[in-house]
């Protein structure tokens, strides 16, 4: 279970090296590789046949919010060189509404709500997923962010955005309950699309009231 | 599977290699930025490592049916666009500087091994091969990628890549053995010839074969009895594919090339062609054997003044029949209709800065139901001659 404190103030928490994170006790999340069978291309699995891939990055998460705002600072290993083709990335999973599978990247009537940030851009992304292969380019608008820090083959990243709902923005309120999954790409590994490591089901994620 | 399949037939014996036809779509089509190294046609000298580089050897396409694991081409295999430092050198003021690709680092050029060719003199040989995107009836990019952004037109087989539903994993630049498919690195997004579907949909024909000087090039439906492609490819069986054995059914098919007799060590001709059969068959099967034999025994039939389709045909006497139902020019197609708006995801090539035909004035043009006049100002000769005043 991931339970998101309430401070006074989360601004300064906006950076991976705040020395306030200190003071939360990371949450660790097991993760596995995508399975194969999954990839949704004969292609895909063929190519990907026998290549190690979403080796369990040591994901630990803290979160923090102030009534307004919530801050979650995800770490793991795994600092691609630079060059790569593709860039190191991480995503966090909402549900929106209707209890969606995890594993199938939620169902038209029960959709997923992604943040994604990628070492190669700036920010983050908000996207929508209503099944494997099936996620928008451009999600929801919210007001978020994401900032990043690559320390000592690990990297830290904190995304925030503001609590609340609506349309399709994944519900996050004070003292309310939700679930929460997270993927991984290794860039340097060609790791993209399907070829990840994530979080198999929905972690219990708790907002302080 | 596609109502009707468009489909290429290019004659090697007639290609000179001027590389019109690579100016004509790069002009066209990829303009935009991040597409600075993409040359959707090529021409290449045979034998040589093509473009990308040894794309031969990269892997992608099926064996039995089934899909082979491929590798990404760099922008260095295709060869990128090199900056030149004509500034320093024409107006740097410095005596000892001498003209240099990318500061004198630069790698292979997509034209690098130009006339090359093979063989030990007096036998040396070479034939140029342009290529395009085969719009392969099993396509192995459609099938490789996992978010649906390939698809195959139904009317007329078109391969078009929907840059909106791209995310950019280059899974297809891995399965296409040929190695046609570029990766917009500025837009995130994988690029390739899209056979002018824009022109082909108002029965114009692609811009590479109506600007070709030496008539190589032959357009039109694959099952249409009356058109060229049917004649080369499925009459006369002279018009082959390119590495049949990709598994893909590429649809752009090849006249091989006839050559001159190898000579003996007096200098005397040989029974035996310069360019090696063999060589030819490693690129276009078995089938090689058939069509140079046809395509000489037409030749000689006409020698003697006998009439013969085929070479009519591969002569092209008549330049617009080369096009199947493809004949109009672009400016009349234009005067009729705009050409429509992007309905595959396809973004004007000219992007925000083409202040003629954005998007939305094309959308706004094809919703009309009259007819307007092109937003496309095209001159007539005399016009053109007169600076483009009537």
């Amino acid at each position: 279970m991931l339970v998101t404190r309430r401070i006074k103030d989360v601004a300064a928490f906006a950076e991976p090296g705040d020395a306030g994170w200190a003071r939360f006790e990371p949450v660790r999340i097991d993760m596995i590789a995508a399975p194969l069978v999954m990839q949704p291309t004969e292609y895909i699995r063929n190519s990907w046949q026998g290549r190690e891939y979403g080796a369990d990055p040591g994901l630990e998460v803290a979160a923090v919010h102030d009534g307004l705002r919530w801050a979650v600072r995800v770490s793991w290993t795994g600092v691609s060189p630079g060059g790569t083709d593709f860039p190191d990335a991480l995503a966090l999973a909402l549900p929106v509404r209707g209890n969606p599978v995890l594993m199938l990247m939620g169902a038209e009537d029960a959709p997923i709500h992604f943040l994604r940030w990628q070492a190669n851009k700036p920010g983050v992304k908000s996207q929508l997923a209503t099944g494997i292969g099936q996620s928008t380019n451009s999600g929801p608008e919210l007001d978020c962010s994401a900032r990043a820090l690559a320390r000592d083959g690990r990297w830290h990243v904190v995304i925030t955005r503001v609590l609340g709902s609506r349309g399709d923005v994944a519900p996050l309120e004070a003292g309310g309950k939700t679930g929460i999954g997270f993927a991984v790409w290794r860039g340097g590994n060609d790791e993209r699309g399907g070829i990840k490591a994530f979080s198999i089901d929905w972690a219990e994620l708790v907002l302080d009231a | 599977m596609s109502k009707r399949q468009v489909a290429m037939v290019m004659d090697l014996n007639k290609c000179i290699g001027c590389q019109t036809c690579t100016v004509a779509c790069k002009t066209l089509w990829t303009r935009r930025e991040g597409m600075e190294h993409m040359l959707w046609n090529t021409v290449n000298t045979q034998p040589g490592a093509g473009t990308p580089h040894n794309f031969e050897k990269m892997g992608g396409g099926f064996k039995d049916g089934v899909a082979q694991p491929g590798i990404r081409p760099t922008v260095e295999d295709f060869g990128k666009a090199w900056e030149f430092n004509h500034k320093d050198v024409f107006f740097g003021g410095k005596s000892d500087i001498s003209l240099a690709a990318d500061g004198g680092r630069h790698g292979k050029g997509p034209n690098w091994d130009e006339d090359q060719g093979g063989g030990e003199f007096p036998n040396s040989h070479y034939f140029y091969m342009p290529r395009i995107c085969n719009h392969c009836t099993h396509p192995a990019c459609l099938e490789a990628c996992p978010r649906k952004a390939i698809t195959k037109r139904e009317e007329d087989g078109i391969v078009l890549i929907d840059e909106d539903r791209c995310k950019g994993y280059r899974f297809c630049q891995e399965a296409c053995p040929y190695k046609k498919i570029y990766y917009n690195e500025m837009e995130g997004v994988s690029q390739k010839c899209i056979f002018c579907f824009p022109r082909i949909d108002e029965g114009v024909t692609t811009a590479c074969s109506r600007q070709c000087p030496g008539r190589v090039r032959f357009v039109g439906y694959l099952d249409d009895p009356e058109g060229p492609i049917w004649k080369l490819v499925t009459k006369w069986k002279v018009a082959l594919p390119l590495h049949a054995e990709y598994g893909t059914e590429p649809n752009v098919f090849y006249v091989p090339p006839l050559s001159p007799p190898k000579l003996d060590e007096d200098g005397n001709a040989t029974d035996e062609p310069r360019i090696p059969t063999e060589y030819l068959v490693s690129l276009f099967g078995d089938g090689v054997h058939h069509a140079l034999e046809t395509v000489r025994r037409e030749q000689d039939k006409s020698r003697r003044g006998e009439p013969s389709e085929l070479m009519d045909l591969l002569i092209a006497r008549k330049w617009l029949d080369m096009f199947g139902p493809f004949q109009k020019h672009p400016r009349d197609a234009a005067r009729m209709r705009p050409i429509p708006a992007n309905r595959q995801g396809f973004k004007n090539p000219l992007g925000e800065k083409d202040p003629l035909s954005s998007d939305e004035v094309m959308a706004s043009m094809a919703e009309s139901s009259e007819p307007k006049a092109s937003t496309i100002r095209f001159f007539s000769k005399a016009e053109y001659k007169n600076g483009g005043r009537a």
